[in-house]
């Protein structure tokens, strides 16, 4: 059942360079933001608010060459700050998809794999669970969160990773409940029951496997998910950096961003294209991959 | 048939009432209360000073002085008044006053024009009407894009076709809302950035940005099916017999395709409702979705419920409906739902 992974049609894919190059590009900027960073993100002052990007001449400002990409309302850098967002985003993706993935694995194979009575309750949570729009309960959750965690700088980015982590293992575990039932159904896991496996030896050695590619194929797909919902809830004004604190502490992001940016839309759109494309190249990616992976898990379909 | 409906109704009623528990739970550990979330200069501005005995004369008013439990039967089955008479609760219509919407009931602020228009000006009809006319988007470019790129030639059509749908997918309806909003009314000036909702020709953006990851994921499902139904046997065995192509697609292909794009346009639905909240918001559109965002973040319980409990009912009929569509168009569906049953 164990296939090898086929390296070489990987390196002879366009969609898998793509990612590659993407995903490394971010990461890049995500450890060495700090340094490439032209100015302090958090550095304001009134004598350079509002400045053009530096291709706008014709504008009310001149503009100046510390600021690239011109500075927000407060006279804060916004390619600094765009670098600095990509740390929190790289943050958010890292742990909470994960968290998630773990979850809806744990869910997924219990539900599956002992049927019955706990079946049926867990699906009923999920049905539950997903009879709320995913975005309505995510934003409930973290204004509970906010408020139960200690106000510390990053309470907000925890909330967050706690509220989507929450809302989102039960695609996985629908998915791999599915799964695990029609493999139970099947031969090989009749031979290892009567050859006397334990069930934590049948999950771990039988089931899981044969879900390990919808488990990567799920956590690909959930990290521009999750990045994307930073940026829904940082544009309502609840993200990561609340709205009435624009103190030194705050953590930078691009839905804080996109947060500021939806005022001055007309006059800078910049600051809201810019972290737009971000999530666009990271989705695509995330999608290019997704599909050449599938791709692989399919071999029939070639 | 009648048993699996049903039986399909009755889970549905189980779970839009465990929802509503939970959604009612989560919402009342939200810390704060409706009069709270104001901060002290936005008091100060309008003027919005309580002192306690408004503070709770206010929360006995809109019953909040009672316990959860209590609050939660009185939403759902009613409850009695101060004069001692029964009222209804959310079983019997009765969503209750709204807080913020001053003087309205939230059924009436989800089912009734402002001004008293007509029902397609209320709250649920500005968004069902929206979500009908990015469906009718969805389907009618997803599915005939679906067959353009499962057709076995590959030529350079079908290939941007297939790139242009990766492409579309991977834009998150926010962003492609923004951008849209940047192009067609900051740059090219063609609505404006605050749209008149009674001319048709403004709803187009909003349609096409719901439509946008719909259209793309039905394309990619129809072609799929499409050619998984094509390397089935029994269309071997078709072409085999000397059918002419243009009758195995129609007998054979479509019909056997049918059950899994059906099926999957109840998700799709379901991701437009979710996507509703997120377009309505990023446009200012009237309808529930933006309702939703002001009452939650202003704490206005009832109103918060009530579109929650709409938008579980939809779902809900939503997958009963689909269910029982899939059921009436494949037998084999059938045969095994009865085969469980016995």
């Amino acid at each position: 059942m164990r296939t090898h992974f086929p390296w070489k049609r990987a390196l002879h894919s366009k969609a898998v360079w793509f990612s590659l190059m993407v995903t490394a590009a971010f990461a890049l900027t995500a450890v060495l933001g700090p340094w490439l960073a032209p100015q302090d993100p958090y550095r304001w002052g009134a004598s350079q608010a509002d400045l053009p990007p530096v291709w706008v001449t014709d504008g009310p400002k001149a503009p100046q060459a510390d600021f690239p990409l011109g500075s927000d309302r407060y006279g804060r850098d916004i390619l600094s700050r765009l670098l600095y967002g990509t740390r929190t985003a790289f943050f958010l993706a890292l742990l909470s998809v994960p968290l998630a993935g773990l979850v809806g694995t744990l869910v997924g194979l219990t539900a599956g794999y002992a049927g019955g009575k706990v079946d049926t309750g867990l699906s009923l949570l999920m049905d539950m669970i997903q009879s709320l729009p995913g975005i309505m309960f995510m934003v409930m959750l973290v204004l509970i969160l906010r408020s139960v965690l200690s106000p510390s700088w990053f309470h907000g980015l925890i909330a967050l990773v706690f509220g989507f982590a929450a809302v989102a293992w039960v695609s996985l575990a629908r998915l791999i409940r599915v799964q695990v039932m029609v493999l139970k159904a099947q031969l090989f896991v009749e031979a290892a029951v009567s050859v006397g496996a334990t069930p934590w030896q049948i999950i771990t050695r039988h089931l899981l496997p044969n879900v390990s590619h919808l488990i990567i194929a799920w956590v690909i797909n959930n990290v521009p998910a999750v990045i994307l919902i930073e940026a829904v809830l940082g544009y309502i004004g609840i993200g990561v950096t609340s709205a009435d604190s624009d103190n030194a502490f705050s953590v930078i992001s691009w839905g804080g961003m996109f947060f500021s940016g939806r005022s001055a839309l007309n006059r800078s759109p910049l600051m809201v294209v810019i972290p737009s494309v971000s999530i666009l190249l990271i989705s695509m990616s995330c999608i290019l991959l997704g599909d050449f992976l599938k791709g692989i898990s399919r071999p029939e379909a070639q | 048939m009648l048993a699996f409906f049903a039986r399909k109704l009755l889970r549905v009623i189980a779970v839009v009432f465990g929802t509503t528990l939970l959604a009612f739970l989560l919402m009342h550990l939200i810390p704060g209360n409706p009069w709270s979330n104001y901060s002290s200069n936005v008091r100060a501005m309008k003027g919005i000073w309580l002192d306690a005995a408004q503070e709770k004369e206010l929360y006995r008013r809109f019953g909040l002085d009672l316990p959860l439990w209590r609050q939660y039967t009185r939403y759902i089955v009613g409850d009695f008044d101060e004069q001692g008479e029964f009222f209804c609760g959310a079983i019997c219509g009765n969503l209750g006053p709204s807080i913020q919407q001053r003087g309205r009931t939230v059924q009436d602020f989800l089912f009734a024009a402002p001004d008293g228009g007509s029902f397609w000006h209320s709250a649920f009809g500005y968004s069902i009407r929206l979500v009908f006319f990015a469906s009718c988007i969805a389907v009618g470019l997803g599915i005939p894009l679906g067959f353009l790129t499962a057709a076995r030639a590959q030529t350079r059509l079908k290939r941007a076709v297939s790139f242009g749908l990766a492409a579309l997918i991977s834009i998150p309806n926010f962003v492609l809302g923004l951008l849209a909003m940047i192009v067609f009314a900051s740059w090219l000036k063609l609505i404006p950035v605050l749209p008149n909702w009674n001319q048709p020709a403004h709803w187009i953006i909003p349609a096409v940005v719901l439509a946008a990851m719909p259209i793309a994921s039905i394309a990619r499902v129809t072609q799929t099916t499409l050619e998984n139904t094509l390397n089935e046997d029994y269309i071997l065995t078709a072409r085999a017999k000397g059918m002419t192509e243009r009758r195995v697609m129609r007998v054979h292909v479509l019909r056997n395709a049918l059950v899994p794009i059906t099926t999957f346009l109840g998700p799709v639905l379901m991701e437009m409702f979710g996507g509703l909240f997120i377009v309505e918001n990023l446009y200012a559109f009237p309808g529930f979705g933006r309702g939703y965002w002001d009452a939650i973040l202003k704490l206005d319980y009832s109103l918060a419920m009530g579109v929650l409990l709409l938008y579980a009912v939809g779902i809900g009929v939503v997958n009963v409906s689909i269910a029982t569509l899939c059921e009436i168009l494949d037998p084999r569906l059938r045969a095994a739902e009865e085969a469980a049953a016995a």
